[in-house]
């Protein structure tokens, strides 16, 4: 029931590693790109979590109170 | 004998004449309260006790009043000192007289308070239970526990009627960020002698569902009532020392901090401070994301600008050089193609029989040489792809004209079409001078040769 699919820790050291990665300069274009891609939607990801709701916890803790 | 009996109420008159006279002032007594109530008409009744120090076992107690007329006075001043309330638990010196009534008995009757020593005892019980959770080692447990990344699934501690939850709750769901916060309720009494029992079993709930919020905090309004001394509690500050999860107070206090306040992870002053920080928190951590993401935009902006100038040097390279390419076929081919126009009839003849070796050995080394340069690089592949088919298309038409060309250059065709070719001796003769008298004419038709001896040179006039 309290599945964690997503962890704001570890979508920001993910975020952080991706950074490092692209300015060590080591990166081909393709893999560039790809990890553009990837920071690109774990930042979409947050965001998406800091400002939608979710029912699911929501009733949770309406119950709770 | 008979005459020395007195009645209940002249013993009572001889007591009470004896105690004025022997304890005749007021005198400055030190105590616990512990009861205390204020009746309809303004007096303030309490039990003074005393207690054991080793066992906590009670030694001594007496009733007391405080008039109606004093008790407004000293409650304010007490309130304002120690920014407490009097109640039960404290510790108090009090200026008091003895006070015997025939049918209530022994009581005090108290006239002042002195709050500097209940200040003086409460910092002393206070630095009590600080030492005793240092010695045992759990002062700085909830502190040692980072604050989440983002709080955003809180565990309140409170009363569902007070006006710092209300506070509290309205600050978080309308900040200017439209963050979304998960908050559960766990009522508890947040002061007088319930607050211990209450406020920990607030924790134990929560406790069990400890997965499920980022931190828990502890908030109370502040209004008049900011009894601080509540938390004072060695048994609450133990809890929340040992809570999983970090604890956040706000318990409406802007002179000190409970002993709660000091072992929480973090204690603000009230309960919207509180949610101040914890928005702030999240507003933080959004910016780090903000800044990282714009790094990120920022090299790989620069990467791809580097890729792009490497590509445009490459192309610039290779676009010249293959238009010089172009220009050699063309040349190559108009060459070969002048070469072959402007030779003779022999040579005509003999580029005829190496035409189709020579052709097929130009075609293909062209071909060989556009696709040794559409090697050059992987990532001009598309355009030089373009670049060489129509390369290759102009050649292909070029060489096909050659053909064509060729084809009515032909000698058999020439043939064909009713043409012969004279040779004397194997060489082809072009002019009636040459051939001499008797001389063996070979005719070359298409089907076939003939041979004829020369009658008469020279005069012969063909037709």
């Amino acid at each position: 029931m309290t599945k964690k699919e997503f962890s704001f820790n570890d979508a920001i050291l993910r975020i952080e590693e991706i950074l490092k990665n692209i300015e060590s300069g080591e990166l081909d274009v393709d893999k560039l790109s790809e990890e553009v891609r990837r920071a690109s939607e774990l930042i979409k990801q947050c965001q998406k979590k800091l400002r939608t709701t979710e029912d699911e916890i929501n009733s949770i803790f309406k119950e709770m109170s | 004998m008979m005459d020395s009996r007195l009645t209940l109420s002249e013993l009572q008159l001889v007591i009470r004449d004896s105690l004025y006279l022997s304890l005749p002032d007021f005198y400055w007594v030190v105590a616990e309260i512990s009861e205390i109530k204020q009746n309809y008409s303004g007096h303030c009744y309490l039990e003074l006790i005393e207690k054991q120090e080793d066992d906590l076992s009670i030694k001594a107690r007496i009733k007391a009043v405080i008039w109606a007329s004093r008790y407004n006075f000293i409650k304010s001043f007490f309130e304002n000192s120690t920014g407490e309330s009097l109640r039960e638990g404290f510790k108090v010196l009090v200026k008091a007289r003895i006070e015997y009534h025939e049918l209530y008995g022994l009581s005090l009757v108290i006239n002042d308070i002195d709050p500097s020593y209940t200040i003086g005892e409460m910092a002393v019980k206070r630095q009590m239970i600080i030492k005793q959770l240092e010695q045992e080692g759990v002062f700085g447990m909830n502190r040692e526990l980072e604050l989440p990344v983002v709080p955003q699934r809180i565990a309140i501690v409170s009363s569902r009627n007070a006006a710092g939850y209300t506070d509290f709750i309205n600050h978080l769901t309308c900040n200017s960020f439209r963050y979304v916060f998960y908050t559960a309720l766990f009522d508890a009494v947040m002061q007088g002698t319930e607050t211990e029992q209450s406020i920990i079993s607030a924790l134990d709930r929560i406790a069990l569902k400890s997965e499920m919020f980022d931190l828990v905090v502890i908030i109370r309004g502040g209004g008049s009532q900011t009894d601080l001394s509540w938390f004072d509690n060695y048994n609450i500050a133990f809890h929340v020392t040992q809570f999983p999860l970090p604890v956040i107070t706000g318990i409406g206090h802007d002179k000190d901090l409970s002993v709660t306040d000091m072992v929480a992870c973090k204690s603000l002053k009230t309960p919207t401070a509180v949610a101040d920080f914890i928005i702030e928190s999240v507003a933080e951590m959004e910016n780090h994301l903000f800044e990282i993401s714009s790094d990120i935009r920022e090299i790989a902006q620069e990467i791809i600008e580097t890729f792009r100038e490497r590509v445009e040097r490459a192309s610039n390279t290779i676009i010249p050089l293959t238009k010089i390419m172009l220009s050699d076929s063309d040349k190559i081919l108009t060459d070969l193609t002048l070469g072959l126009s402007k030779s003779g009839m022999d040579k005509i003849f003999k580029a005829g029989i190496i035409t189709a070796n020579r052709l097929s050995r130009i075609n293909s080394s062209a071909l060989s040489l556009i696709a040794r340069k559409a090697n050059i690089t992987e990532s001009l592949k598309k355009d030089l792809a373009s670049r060489t088919s129509d390369l290759t298309r102009r050649i292909n038409q070029m060489l096909l004209n050659l053909e064509n060309r060729m084809d009515i250059l032909s000698p058999d065709n020439v043939l064909k079409r009713g043409y012969t070719i004279t040779s004397v001796n194997g060489r082809i003769i072009k002019s009636a001078t040459e051939p001499m008298e008797n001389d063996v004419l070979d005719t070359m038709f298409s089907d076939g040769n003939v041979q004829s001896i020369v009658k008469k040179g020279k005069q012969i006039k063909t037709e």
